[in-house]
């Protein structure tokens, strides 16, 4: 069954012309408006921060949102769609109107981007997988036949990452030769300090086995969210912070969010060069059981003022005939 | 007809090798040699964890087996394209953190 095309634009607010740089502004204002981890009613932000997410996953990858742009809402139809390379049909993979299609509810993607951009809802390795898995015609025993696994993404945010949670998902699988729908509720448990990628194998959830064979599992790989204030990499956290030229030269004060919420206050240093990265130990991501923590690393990102009044003029004119810095 | 079932799976996510070779149908030498030619991890050292393995090494383990019996596969090719993912997800994770994610 299809499922409704959602249009990402307008839920990021942004028109369908726009640039990187806004989509990723929009982005972050939404997210932070709605983050679960920061809002009021709880409930209703995490549907809608899913929402965002999803969308700013496909329209802040050029890849991605270019096939969106192009298939846009007739995603459904036959005619003219071209596979992305490596979405064979060939051995049992999900190819419409051939195999049995697995959607997942609860993920934080929606079907769409996990039918058409890989990674996700797409049959993995079974044990063992060919073309006869799919030919049950009238007749013959079905030999005993593991079901193939199959593999979907979801989403998690950062605090859930670090805390670990439950997650339940909603499996629906809808066999189009049949027309036979089945829809599976599973209680998911997403580890403290899951990194991005990580799988969390579902017992039983994959693909049904022929012949009396067992099921396949489901993998889900763990996604993490993008956060308004961070970037993960592994069990390590980035933030970037604007910083006015003289802050950088001067060195100043300023207040670091933390994903715990609190805040941390700390020095930059006299001279701090562009694209520097200052190191705050143990405010990461958990690293496995140990309790330890990867860092936070405070990317300094200069900016500069595009627009002067008269006096400010004058003191950056007076700054230039009296400074000695030669950068070329 | 649509069917509700609710189940909990609160995987540990960690298997001893018994439970590995149960569920991925591969006996414990093959496992060894996939682990000593560096195809496949374990949670800890063998040698003071003893054999632990995790979700990922379910499906690497069935993967690899996959390929092998598919494309009859030998240890080198394996070996390449295992490299070869490898090289590709790290890829993908660079670019998601460069693009901000």
């Amino acid at each position: 069954m299809a499922v409704a095309y959602k249009d990402y634009y307008q839920i990021l607010g942004v028109p369908r012309t726009a640039s990187d740089a806004d989509i990723k502004k929009a982005f972050r204002k939404l997210a932070r408006e709605h983050h679960p981890d920061v809002a009021k009613d709880k409930k209703a932000a995490e549907e809608k921060f899913k929402e965002i997410n999803e969308a700013n996953e496909v329209l802040s990858d050029p890849e991605k949102r270019k096939k969106y742009d192009t298939l846009g809402p007739n995603w459904q139809d036959g005619g003219g769609f071209e596979p992305p390379p490596g979405w064979q049909g060939g051995r049992g993979g999900q190819a419409r109107g051939g195999a049995r299609e697995f959607h997942f509810g609860g993920t934080g993607f929606s079907d769409f981007f996990e039918q058409f951009f890989g990674g996700g809802g797409s049959q993995s390795y079974g044990f063992p997988m060919d073309e006869e898995y799919f030919e049950t015609g009238g007749g013959g025993q079905a030999r005993a036949r593991r079901g193939s696994d199959v593999e979907g993404d979801i989403l998690v945010t950062l605090d859930e990452a670090m805390h670990g949670t439950m997650r339940t998902i909603s499996l629906r699988t809808s066999d189009p030769r049949t027309g036979q729908e089945e829809t599976h509720s599973v209680t998911v448990r997403i580890p403290a300090g899951a990194s991005d990628g990580r799988r969390i194998r579902v017992p039983g959830k994959g693909a049904p086995g022929s012949g009396g064979a067992e099921n396949g599992d489901l993998f889900l790989r763990v996604r993490l969210a993008s956060h308004p204030d961070f970037r993960a990499k592994e069990s390590d956290l980035y933030h970037d912070l604007d910083v006015a030229p003289w802050e950088a030269v001067l060195g100043t004060e300023i207040i670091v969010p933390s994903l715990d919420g609190s805040t941390i206050k700390m020095r930059i240093p006299p001279g701090t060069a562009n694209g520097q990265q200052l190191r705050l130990r143990g405010r990461g991501l958990p690293k496995g059981k140990t309790g330890e923590r990867g860092d936070l690393y405070v990317v300094v990102n200069v900016v500069l003022p595009t627009q002067v009044n008269e006096e400010e003029r004058a003191l950056w004119e007076q700054l230039a005939k009296t400074s000695e810095f030669r950068p070329r | 007809m649509s069917a509700e079932e609710s189940s909990s799976t609160d995987t540990q996510g960690l298997y001893s090798i018994e439970a590995v070779e149960q569920l991925t149908s591969t006996p414990r030498h093959q496992i060894a040699v996939y682990y000593r030619h560096g195809l496949l991890s374990t949670v800890g050292e063998p040698e003071s964890s003893g054999w632990t393995f995790d979700d990922e090494a379910i499906h690497t383990l069935r993967r690899l087996e996959f390929l092998r019996a598919q494309y009859g596969m030998n240890l080198t090719g394996l070996r390449a394209v295992s490299d070869l993912l490898r090289d590709v997800e790290r890829l993908r994770e660079e670019i998601r953190f460069l693009r901000g994610h």
